[in-house]
């Protein structure tokens, strides 16, 4: 049986996961990047195959992606994360009935990307120049608010007041904004809603300049964030298909592309 | 195959039009004297005046008469003549389009000659601006309408006998082209009565704006041609034509800046491939000109016979700065 | 610059900045052409040395490509191209520009400020600055505020109307008429025949070096062929075509042995927009380190600055300035003016000569006219099927993991596209 590994290496989390000889995944594994991101990227590889008892030979083919990709030297190949991210939400979505559009957003960045019907990349728009809507925002919140992260969601959804404007462009300069509206009295519920919307306002934006088409596929940590979802939603005017382990999808692209271009190559030697 | 193509692209087009003007004029000017007759449905001018020389006549001479006759006649059986007469004048036609004018007409040959003397001498040229043109552009179609309609005039009674040939009666080429056979007795003003003595005099001083006008002008008189305007009324089914591909085009304007006829839409024009206008004499200096491969080309029966090409351009423009800078 | 900044010119952060490039330019790709050596030579002795190209008679700086340099030529002067490619530059720029200003403007800006940039700006005698887009036009009084003596040349904001050609070949003859007072020389026909000649040269084989790119598989990559046209901007003209036309021969070699400069499977790229400009050609680079190859490009500081060519009916005075006029003025594609419909053309036509897979749009931020017409571009580009990537950037180096992302991305839904097609 043979074995291919997808290893993203962002700047907050290295995901990795691994798929059989079907394409079907066996497990997945996520692990803080930390400061020395290259030991940390195996270690989380090699615990991956411990996981489940998997030899490293075995493994035929890594394919790396994430801002960490070129420098991973375990890998065979390297790929950018929209394709991997592309390949992941169409063979993901394809359970939900085939999807045309993904938003993702990440640790520092977010991206939508439109694919064809095939499952290629037609077009793609990133934001990596600003915090603002990206998952850091969320951390600056939950930090200043002195809630956990996992709670966002439960906020959103407990607030009595519609969401509160949040009005500052800039992640950093939000947070004294957010200590504002706490000493004027507002509520917490009502701060995370209103962080919701500000991301989801954002996020929609950007993903207006690649085209929005039916079914739309939202990945990447802050998709756990079920408050965020809603607010997403609500700026959509749609339904989102959100996958069971979304910061997995890019890792899970990049193993299917790893399995492609290990058969590719043995079909040519051959 | 491709040698002969390539040969013909990057020809010097100025030296080939010298010499086929030159053989024309012969012949037009000339070739009676050699027996030889073309026939009087000519498009181009062949002075039917040029009694002693003529290879041909023009065919607006036998036009004008053949509709000058008196009413009765031309609106009966007789007047199946005129078709006939335009039928083969059609036919003469379609075969070379308006290149007839750039490369045949004697009357466009001299001013070529004024042209190249003005040249020598180191005069420039003048332009004419967009509005002149698009007014004086017009000025053909009158002569054209007026061509027709004065001779129909005479033969229903309405006007004077001796207005039977207007055109031919101001026509420069009437006075210019016999000189070329020493026959200088057009230069007159006919007194025989009031009509002929108005009709040559303007003849006279028309002639006399030809040559003053083709010495600033290029080919001055063609944009008031009442032949150009017959030809380009008739142009549809030409076999020579004109084509370009607009998607080459990068506007640069060469193709305006050398043509003599100073015709906007060649350059401008990116979504029609038929791009002959009205004043076009065909001379085919812009195709020579163009330096975009295939974007300007002259076809016959549809086939390309010569091409715009970035090699030719080159060496026209090299050619032109060592001829000028001897 | 004095002798003492001389010697040590090549510690500068310009120099290094430049040396820094070079080594790029040569190290990351392997079998660089004989001839480019000449090139890289060049670069290296007057961006990282200081050298001093020698010039004869006044020396005019240009800031576009507008500017007629026959007619400088003529006159017995030297033009040179100040467009300035250095982030050090854009930093000094920055001092005194406003900061969404385009990096191109401030490092031009910035290098004449300094008065101690390449290739020897300082002793400039005159600038000529086309009205082209609202950052150049402003520049014009920050140009004479510090002590260069600026001619504007009036450039119409549309090209289509006589009424714009009329004007142009009118600011063109003005120009002809400073440059007489400029220089003391009289305009004739010989001098500028001559002028004409040269620079009819110096296009002819940069036609013949384009035409060569359109080779599949590819004999010569784009970051050769954008160090070639920037040496244009200051290069002696003479020696920078004899250069082009050694390299020409070496490339027809190169084809008749089936050479490969490239992947077979590299996509084709058609690079278009904001100029790449020594040493900022951190996109060219980029796009071929990442397994692609720049075959044609729509940029002022290649194409368009050597593809059209002048055609003269009567070689008299008048008529020879007026054509260069109109040869300045009618095809150019730059998205000053009011219509883009010649650019949409010549980009179509291009991408169909060079087969090309896939164009990169690079415009500078703060670039208005190229930001505003990136919509026109892309969709008459996907009418045709062709994807187009658009990437807004500057001079600074900081973004280069975000563009990498995006150029890898755009390159291999290429190669995807493109395996599925077979």
């Amino acid at each position: 049986m043979n074995y291919y590994a997808g290893i993203d290496i962002g700047s907050t989390a290295i995901k990795a996961a691994l798929i059989d000889d079907e394409g079907k995944i066996v497990g997945t594994h996520i692990a803080p990047t930390g400061s020395s991101f290259h030991k940390n990227a195996l270690d989380t590889f090699m615990n991956l195959l411990n996981q489940h008892g998997i030899e490293r030979q075995a493994v035929k083919f890594i394919t790396a992606t994430g801002y960490g990709r070129k420098l991973f030297k375990e890998a065979d190949d390297s790929i950018s994360e929209i394709t991997a991210n592309a390949i992941g939400a169409y063979e993901a979505g394809k359970a939900f009935g085939g999807v045309r559009t993904i938003i993702n957003i990440g640790g520092q960045d977010s991206k939508a990307i439109q694919i064809d019907v095939q499952g290629n990349v037609s077009n793609f728009a990133m934001n990596d120049k600003c915090a603002a809507g990206t998952g850091r925002f969320l951390d600056v919140a939950a930090r200043n608010l002195e809630i956990d992260l996992e709670e966002l969601g439960d906020y959103h959804f407990a607030g009595r007041n519609a969401p509160l404007t949040i009005n500052s462009t800039c992640a950093v300069f939000a947070e004294s904004e957010i200590i504002g509206l706490l000493a004027k009295g507002h509520g917490k519920q009502e701060i995370v809603s209103g962080i919701h919307y500000s991301i989801a306002r954002r996020t929609v934006r950007l993903a207006k300049r690649v085209g929005i088409e039916d079914r739309v596929y939202f990945d990447g940590g802050p998709a756990l964030n079920k408050g965020l979802v809603a607010a997403m939603q609500d700026e959509l005017g749609r339904e989102l298909v959100i996958p069971e382990h979304p910061q997995t999808t890019t890792a899970f692209g990049a193993a299917i592309l790893a399995r492609s271009l290990f058969l590719a190559e043995s079909k040519e030697e051959a | 195959m491709k040698t002969i193509k390539t040969a013909i692209n990057n020809i010097d087009l100025r030296r080939f039009r010298f010499w086929l003007q030159l053989f024309f004029f012969a012949l037009l000017m000339y070739g009676g004297y050699f027996a030889i007759d073309l026939g009087s449905r000519l498009p181009t001018f062949a002075c039917a005046f040029n009694e002693a020389g003529r290879g041909g006549i023009c065919y607006l001479f036998p036009l004008q008469h053949q509709l000058g006759v008196p009413s009765s006649r031309l609106f009966s059986w007789a007047g199946l003549a005129v078709l006939q007469g335009l039928l083969i004048f059609s036919l003469w036609f379609f075969a070379l389009n308006k290149a007839w004018c750039g490369y045949a007409c004697p009357l466009g040959t001299i001013q070529d000659w004024i042209t190249a003397l003005r040249n020598r001498l180191g005069i420039r040229y003048s332009r004419y601006s967009q509005g002149q043109f698009r007014q004086l552009s017009r000025i053909k179609y009158l002569l054209l309408a007026l061509m027709i309609l004065i001779p129909l005039g005479v033969g229903a009674a309405l006007l004077p006998h001796e207005m039977g040939t207007p055109f031919c009666d101001i026509c420069p080429a009437r006075m210019v082209l016999p000189m070329f056979t020493g026959d200088f007795s057009q230069l007159t003003i006919d007194f025989s009565s009031k009509t002929t003595m108005i009709m040559t005099t303007l003849g006279l001083l028309i002639t006399g704006l030809f040559f003053t006008g083709a010495f600033f002008k290029k080919r001055f008189f063609c944009f008031f041609c009442p032949m150009s305007a017959l030809h380009y009324l008739l142009s549809k089914p030409a076999l020579l034509k004109l084509k370009k591909d607009g998607n080459k085009c990068t506007s640069c304007g060469d193709c305006y800046r050398v043509c003599d006829m100073e015709i906007r839409e060649i350059a401008d024009e990116v979504n029609e491939t038929n791009i002959m206008q009205d004043d076009c004499i065909m001379c085919l200096k812009c195709v020579a000109h163009c330096p975009e491969p295939d974007a300007l080309k002259a076809t016959f029966a549809g086939i390309p016979i010569f091409s715009s090409t970035e090699q030719g351009f080159i060496k026209r423009m090299h050619k032109g700065q060592k001829h000028e800078q001897q | 610059m004095n002798s003492s900044e001389a010697d040590t010119y090549y510690l500068s952060r310009q120099a290094r900045e430049a040396e820094a490039t070079l080594e790029q330019l040569q190290d990351d790709f392997p079998d660089n052409p004989q001839a480019m050596q000449y090139f890289y030579d060049l670069f290296h002795r007057v961006y990282g040395q200081g050298e001093i190209i020698k010039h004869s008679g006044k020396l005019v700086g240009t800031t576009c490509i507008h500017a007629p340099e026959e007619l400088i030529y003529a006159f017995g002067a030297t033009p040179v191209r100040l467009c300035n490619g250095s982030y050090h530059y854009d930093q000094i720029g920055a001092d005194f520009m406003p900061a969404k200003s385009c990096s191109l403007v401030k490092a031009t800006l910035g290098s004449l400020q300094a008065k101690a940039a390449v290739p020897n700006t300082q002793s400039l005698d005159l600038i000529v600055n086309p009205t082209t887009c609202d950052q150049k036009t402003k520049a014009s009084a920050m140009m004479s505020a510090m002590g260069y003596k600026v001619e504007d040349l009036e450039l119409p904001p549309a090209k289509e109307s006589e009424e714009a050609r009329l004007y142009w070949q009118r600011s063109v003859r003005r120009l002809a008429t400073r440059l007489r007072e400029l220089t003391g020389n009289k305009l004739t026909r010989k001098k500028l025949q001559h002028a004409m000649a040269r620079t009819s040269r110096a296009q002819t084989a940069f036609r013949t070096l384009h035409q060569l790119r359109k080779s599949a598989p590819t004999i010569l990559l784009g970051k050769d062929a954008f160090l070639v046209t920037n040496a244009y901007f200051f290069d002696d003209i003479e020696r920078w075509t004899a250069a082009v036309e050694q390299l020409n021969n070496e490339l027809l070699q190169r084809q008749q042995d089936g050479f490969q400069a490239a992947q077979k499977r590299a996509p084709r790229i058609l690079f278009t927009g904001s100029p790449p400009i020594f040493p900022n050609l951190k996109l060219p680079i980029l796009i071929e380190t990442s397994g692609g190859v720049v075959v044609a490009d729509e940029t002022c500081s290649a194409n368009r600055m050597l593809y059209d060519m002048t055609a003269v009916d009567e070689w008299r005075l008048n008529d020879m300035v007026d054509s260069l006029a109109d040869r300045y003025l009618k095809p150019c594609t730059c998205p000053i003016f009011t219509r883009n419909d010649d650019r949409q053309r010549r980009l179509l036509q291009l991408a169909t000569d060079f087969k090309v897979d896939g164009v990169v749009y690079q415009a500078f931020s703060g670039c208005q006219v190229y930001e505003m017409e990136y919509r026109s571009i892309a969709d008459a580009l996907a009418e045709r099927g062709l994807p187009m990537l658009y990437v807004e950037t500057d001079y600074s180096p900081d973004d280069m993991g975000q563009l990498s992302t995006r150029i890898e991305a755009f390159l291999e839904s290429i190669k995807t596209r493109k395996r599925q097609a077979l």
